[in-house]
């Protein structure tokens, strides 16, 4: 058996990604399909944002990953060598 | 052919059929909502399989069981490793 923190983060990430795929399906496929005077409508943002938010994340996501390894190989350049 | 270019054509396949629909062109209009919720779909499926991708790292992680012999084993590798290498003078 995984440890307890393990099974938690796991299912957790589990639940998490269950609950954004569905509000995301409803948001892009089914919203569409809804007449807009249908109180569902309350709950979602504009539909531009479901385009912007996924692009911006990703681009945050490089954005760190990019700082990650810079700050990696800044740490690890070797000292110039000194002339004695 | 390659996996990649596999692949390619796969993508460049879908790719023209979801541009050939977006844009629509006179004669192949479809109805309003039709359209409305294909053109996000390049942003949706690439969303959907982070998703995926996510639950089954959480799935993974969460049932991912113990290796007891595994672990002993290890452990037994580690002191055989470490006595051998202070035997040979390595001081650590």
């Amino acid at each position: 058996m995984a440890t307890a923190t393990d099974q938690v983060v796991g299912f957790g990430l589990v639940a998490f990604s269950l609950v954004l795929f569905v509000y995301y399906t409803l948001w892009i496929i089914v919203l569409p399909f809804i007449d807009s005077d249908h109180g569902i409508h309350r709950y979602f943002l504009p539909r531009e944002y479901a385009v912007i938010i996924p692009v911006v994340a990703g681009l945050l996501l490089v954005l760190f990953i990019g700082i990650f390894i810079m700050v990696v190989m800044w740490k690890s350049r070797k000292p110039a060598k000194k002339s004695d | 052919m390659t996996k990649l270019g596999q692949w390619l054509c796969g993508l460049a396949l879908l790719g023209s059929a979801w541009a050939a629909l977006a844009l629509a062109p006179p004669g192949l209009r479809l109805p309003a909502p039709y359209r409305q919720a294909l053109l996000p779909l390049p942003v949706y499926l690439l969303v959907a399989f982070g998703c995926y991708s996510l639950a089954t790292v959480g799935y993974r992680l969460a049932t991912f069981n113990d290796c007891e012999e595994a672990a002993a084993e290890l452990q037994e590798h580690i002191s055989a490793a470490r006595a051998d290498l202070r035997r040979r003078g390595l001081r650590f």
